[in-house]
Parts: structure tokens; C-alpha cells; sequence
């Protein structure tokens, strides 16, 4: 009898205590659904002054804007700059997630260091959408709300090949402009501890040898994406060697600029082909005049588009896959193009 | 008996298990001090916040320090004075407890303001608005940066006539500076020509022909920052325009108008303490919270004009590039 009566005891507490959780916990719920007249985005960026990032940056507070317009919910974007540092940008995290941001849109300084921002997140159940640095597989598939939006750099390099490798089968001299039977290229190239730094260098120069291009690396070095740095890097090589340089093959369009800085400065009067990928307005600038054979455009538009998607679907608690083709359920790769000057005046 | 015992003992530790659960879990014996977090929205007169990085890097440092929520608000379309006015209205309702505002047409702004019933106060970047809801106003004094600029074109020996290039005196304090300028070059003997450019187009026309005339060498002065980073980008585009221009002057901040200045496009600039102008707009907003209104007022910024030159000068380096 008396067993009885202090199991009965046991069962009251053990319920009363799972009464008080599940009320605390849908309470916190039913506030969380309330709210949803309005969705706060923070948006961490590696570094504000990356022009494809700032172009990116530029292109998601357009989509904010066109979504409050077209939805009437309020969207509040709040965009932090990390300038490269990781300890900057993790406590930038915790300070949004601790002011109730819905969801994270990341991009991150150092793609290795996922983890420690994922488990934060999953604590305080922040959705985050990582962006343009890709984080290792392993950190992506340890939550469900984790997402990735970027450009295919395999794709991007090889469409970047194939702007020289067209060229050189349609006219070679175009190309090998000396005549001596191979092409003397340059490489610059982006951190190394961005995954799309060694796949772009990577299936360029492979692409361009499949196109049959007779390749000769004459030196390269690593600009961190940078337009400052690769213009003295690339000047340095104009004077280390003197009319050689036929081609210049770089990562992205920043460090192509920087290049052709380097060869508006030395007044080179030999003709040098640069190739970028990204497609910049600053790039695109450059087709126009004439001094950027090629680059690979990625749709900022598309790119932000994607990202605000899915971050504002997981902001109000929805699918992201309604509105947007995921590849595995987590992935978004957004579409490339090739630009060459005769694109633009076609147009 | 014995077993007695150990049952009231097993059972107050029961009791005591419970208690403790519920003290760590829950907020219902022990409550945990809450730190008031003030929600506060910055208005500012742009469609980006792009160009906003030191006035925010203040407000930033101010939110950390004083528990601020900011909301930094962009406009649909740059210069929209009435979305503003809708913008103050909607983050008041949405819980806003102060509005900080960049005013597109001050005097507009003030007039709109007037009419309205504010639930919460206002921070002006700009002159103080007579709603008493606006309780303190952060600025330069224009008419004073325009006197600098008018005695720095004066000195530096210009002889053709001065341009004075704006989106619209209504908007910002461009007429302020204007006047300024006006007086300074007006006293000194110079012809000053307002001229108003709606798009970059317009900028270029003029630019393309000044350049193209043989009269004596114009100066321009900007009033407004866009108006000064379109001038610079068209003289920085051909070398001839700077051949017939004889200087480019103006007012602003942005980290392109400073590679301008620093490339020698841009021959001499009005700036001021951005960061500390952010830092004073969130304390005001937060005092203002926490007293319930009270005195207004109006803090009036040091202006500096500097050149090229003066960029690496330890004291104007901190005020131009400001760390976190």
C-alpha cells in the first residue's frame, strides 16, 4: 500500500515537472510564431570591402527590400564586417543570436572553424545559410538547418579555360603572340585556405590543356583575391620578365584588375590577355575598354536571391525547397556564364 | 521507525532534487536580473549603408556599451523623404523606444514632424526640430564647413568662376554650405554658379563642358557627397577634364571620396568626426529612454578641412579610418 502511495508521489512530480517544461517551451514557441510579422536577418561578412562580397551584399539588401515590399513582412538585415578576423565574427554571432535574430546568413572568415559557430547556432536554434566560403561537408551535415550558396568553382574554372583555350583553336596568334610555339602565362590566385582557390587554378590550367592551349608557367603567386596585391605581384613580373607574359590567369576579377593596373602603369604596349571569373560590375567595366579578355559571371542577383530565400523561409519556420531547388538538400549553386567584350557589344 | 526515517529522508531529497531542478531551469524561485535591452532604429537617407561604415562603427561601440538593439534602416529610394516619415512612424509602432534620423530635406522633416504624435524620442543627425519628441540634434555647422571650403578655394589662388554642384539645395544641408561658400568666394570677388544635377548624365554634361570651353579654369565644390563621388569618377576617367578644372572640392567621408583625395582627384574635403557623431546619436537616444525626454539638445561637431596631405596626419588618420 504504502509502495503505491509513493509511486503515486513520483507521478505527480515527474508530471508536474514535464507540464512545467512543455508549458515553458510552447509558451516560448507561441511568442516565437507571434512575431512573425517581421524576420531579423544578420548578414556576417568575411570582408566588407571584397568587391564580389560587396556586390553580393549590395544584391541582398535589394532582395530585402523587394520582399518587405511584395510580402509586407518587415525584414530587418543587419550586416556585420568581420575584416578577416574569425574571433570578430564568432562574437558577432553570439551578439545576434543573443538579440533573437531568426536566422544567420555566414560568410565565413575561416571555413575550417564551422563548428564552434554551428554549435552556437544549434544551442539557441538559429538557422544559418553560409555563403560564398564553403564549410567542410562534415560541419554542414550536423544540423538540418545548415545550408550552402555558392558558384561551382569546378564549373567556374573550366568555363574560364575555355574562354582561352576557343580563342587559341580559332586564331592561336591571338594567343601565343610571340609565335614561339607556347603560351607564357601568369597565375594569381586566390588565400589558400579557400576551397575555391585550388579548384579554379586547378581546372583552368586542365581545361586549357585539353583545349589543346601549349601551356608554360612562367610564375604565380597567391594575391588573396586581392586588387592591390596582385597589381604588385603582376608588376614586379613584367619587369622580371620583359615581354614574355602572354596570358594572365586569375582566380578571381579583383587580382585580374590588379594585373591590368600593373600594365596601364608600365604602359606595356605588347598585348596580354587576362582572364577573371566573377564577373564584377568592375570587371565588366574592363571588357568594355577592352582590357579584360573574359571572365565567369555568377548572377549576384541570383546568388543574393538564393540566400535571402532560404534564410527568410527558415526565419518563418517554412521549407526552404518550397521556393528553391536544393541540390541534396542543402546545397544552392548558382548559375555561371562566360562574358567576353564581343558579349557586350553584341548587346 | 528506522525505516521511517530513511523514507522522509529519501523523500525531502526528493523534495530537494525538485526544487533545484526548478531553480536552474526555470525563472520561477530565483529570477534572473534582465539586462534592458533598448530597441533603437537608425533612419538614414540612403537606399544602402554601404556608405555609413564610421557613423556606425560609433553606433556600434555605443550599442554594445549602453545594450542596444539597432536597426539600421536603408530607404527604398535614396533621398525619399516621405518613406523616412512613414519609416519613424512604423518602427515606433513596431516597438522602437528612440529613432535616430539622417533627414533626407531637414526642413521637410521638420515640417512633417511638426503634425505628427511621436511615442518615443527622435535623434537628429542635423539641426534640432521644433516636435518635442526630438530631443537632441547632431551636426556640423554647415554654414561654417562652407566657409572653409569658400577660404580654401580662395587660397588656393582659383580665378575662374566657382561651381556649386548638388542633387538639390532641399536636400541634406546643402544650402547652408552653399551660402557659406558663397560668402567667403562673394566677398572675395568671385562669380559662384549654382547648378543643380539630378543624375551622374548631368554631371558628366557639365564636367565634358567645362573642359571643352577655353574660358579660364572653373573650380567645382560639391555640397553633397554623391554629387562629389560622380564629379570625381568623371575627372578621374579622362585626364584632360582635370587639365581645364582647376579643383575639385567638397564634403563627405566615404572610403572612395578618400582614394579620390588621395589620388589627387579630389583637391581638398570638409570632414568630421563620423564615429564620435555615431557614438553621441545612441548615448543621446539611450539618455533620452531613460530620462523620458527632458532638455533638448543641440551638439554642434568641429569641422576640418584637409588635403591630401593631411591624410596621414596622425590626428585626421584616426577621424578617416577608425577602428573597431
Amino acid at each position: 500500500m504504502k509502495k503505491k502511495v509513493w509511486c503515486a508521489v513520483f507521478a505527480v512530480l515527474a508530471a508536474g515537472i514535464l507540464a512545467g517544461t512543455r508549458l515553458a517551451w510552447s509558451r516560448g514557441k507561441e511568442e516565437k510564431q507571434q512575431e512573425k510579422t517581421a524576420i531579423r536577418l544578420g548578414i556576417l561578412l568575411y570582408r566588407g570591402d571584397d568587391t564580389f562580397i560587396s556586390n553580393v551584399r549590395q544584391a541582398l539588401e535589394e532582395q530585402a527590400k523587394l520582399y518587405e515590399q511584395e510580402t509586407g513582412i518587415k525584414v530587418v538585415l543587419n550586416i556585420e564586417d568581420a575584416k578577416e578576423n574569425q574571433i570578430t565574427q564568432n562574437s558577432q554571432l553570439e551578439r545576434l543570436i543573443s538579440l533573437g535574430y531568426d536566422a544567420l546568413c555566414v560568410n565565413i572568415v575561416d571555413r575550417s572553424m564551422a563548428s564552434a559557430m554551428i554549435d552556437d547556432a544549434m544551442a539557441a536554434d538559429v538557422p544559418i545559410v553560409f555563403f560564398n566560403r564553403e564549410p567542410v561537408e562534415e560541419d554542414l551535415r550536423l544540423w538540418e538547418k545548415l545550408y550552402y550558396v555558392g558558384a561551382d568553382a569546378k564549373e567556374s574554372a573550366v568555363l574560364q579555360g575555355n574562354i582561352v583555350a576557343e580563342l587559341y583553336q580559332k586564331d592561336p596568334a591571338k594567343v601565343d603572340r610571340n609565335g614561339d610555339g607556347k603560351v607564357n602565362y601568369v597565375l594569381l590566385e586566390g588565400e589558400t585556405s579557400h576551397q575555391d582557390s585550388l579548384i579554379r587554378t586547378e581546372w583552368s590550367i586542365q581545361t586549357l590543356l585539353e583545349g589543346g592551349v601549349p601551356l608554360e608557367k612562367l610564375t604565380g603567386g597567391i594575391a588573396n583575391w586581392e586588387r592591390s596585391q596582385a597589381s604588385a605581384m603582376m608588376e614586379q613580373w613584367l619587369e622580371q620578365f620583359p615581354g614574355q607574359i602572354e596570358l594572365v590567369i586569375s582566380n578571381n576579377d579583383d587580382m585580374a584588375l590588379g594585373a591590368i593596373d600593373a600594365i596601364e602603369r608600365l604602359e606595356i604596349r605588347e598585348p596580354i590577355n587576362v582572364v577573371g571569373i566573377d564577373g564584377t560590375p568592375q570587371g565588366v567595366q574592363a571588357l568594355e575598354r577592352g582590357m579584360l579578355l573574359g571572365t565567369v559571371q555568377s548572377d549576384r542577383t541570383e546568388y543574393a536571391h538564393a540566400i535571402f530565400t532560404i534564410a527568410a523561409a527558415l526565419a518563418l519556420d517554412e521549407d526552404p525547397e518550397k521556393d528553391i531547388h536544393l541540390t541534396d538538400e542543402k546545397y544552392y549553386w548558382t548559375h555561371q556564364t562566360i562574358l567576353q567584350g564581343s558579349d557586350l557589344t553584341e548587346e | 521507525m528506522e525505516q521511517f526515517k530513511s523514507r522522509m529522508l529519501f523523500l525531502v531529497s526528493v523534495v530537494i532534487l525538485v526544487l533545484l531542478y526548478l531553480m536552474a531551469s526555470t525563472n520561477l524561485i530565483i529570477h534572473e536580473k534582465k539586462t534592458e535591452i533598448y530597441p533603437i532604429s537608425v533612419i538614414v537617407e540612403d537606399s544602402s549603408d554601404e556608405d555609413y561604415e564610421k557613423l556606425r562603427k560609433g553606433m556600434d561601440r555605443a550599442a554594445e556599451e549602453f545594450h542596444v538593439d539597432l536597426n539600421f534602416i536603408t530607404l527604398y529610394e535614396p533621398n525619399d523623404q516621405e518613406q523616412q516619415i512613414s519609416l519613424i512612424t512604423r518602427e515606433i509602432s513596431d516597438g522602437a523606444e528612440a529613432v535616430i534620423l539622417s533627414p533626407a530635406m531637414p526642413v521637410q522633416a521638420a515640417r512633417s514632424l511638426d503634425d505628427m504624435m511621436l511615442n518615443s524620442p527622435v535623434v537628429v543627425l542635423g539641426g534640432l526640430f521644433p516636435n518635442e519628441q526630438v530631443t537632441a540634434g547632431i551636426s556640423i555647422d554647415y554654414m561654417e564647413a562652407g566657409k572653409l571650403l569658400g577660404t580654401a578655394v580662395r587660397e588656393d589662388g582659383a580665378v575662374g568662376p566657382v561651381y556649386l554642384i548638388s542633387e538639390g539645395l532641399d536636400y541634406g544641408y546643402a544650402r547652408e554650405l552653399s551660402s557659406g561658400i558663397q560668402q567667403v568666394l562673394e566677398a572675395a570677388g568671385y562669380e559662384t554658379i549654382l547648378s543643380t544635377l539630378y543624375m551622374e548624365e548631368d554631371c558628366r554634361k557639365l564636367i565634358e563642358g567645362l573642359a571643352a570651353s577655353k574660358e579660364q579654369r572653373a573650380v567645382l565644390v560639391a555640397l553633397d557627397e554623391n554629387s562629389l563621388e560622380a564629379a570625381a569618377r568623371i575627372m578621374d576617367s579622362s585626364r584632360e577634364y582635370g587639365q581645364q578644372i582647376k579643383g575639385l572640392y567638397g564634403i563627405g567621408g566615404t572610403n572612395r571620396i578618400l582614394n579620390y583625395l588621395d589620388k589627387g582627384i579630389i583637391r581638398g574635403l570638409v570632414v568630421h568626426n563620423w564615429f564620435d557623431e555615431g557614438y553621441l546619436s545612441v548615448e543621446k537616444a539611450v539618455e533620452a529612454i531613460q530620462g523620458g525626454g527632458g532638455i533638448k539638445e543641440q551638439i554642434i561637431m568641429d569641422a576640418y578641412y584637409i588635403t591630401k596631405e593631411d591624410m596621414r596626419d596622425p590626428a585626421y588618420e584616426k577621424l578617416l579610418y577608425p577602428i573597431d
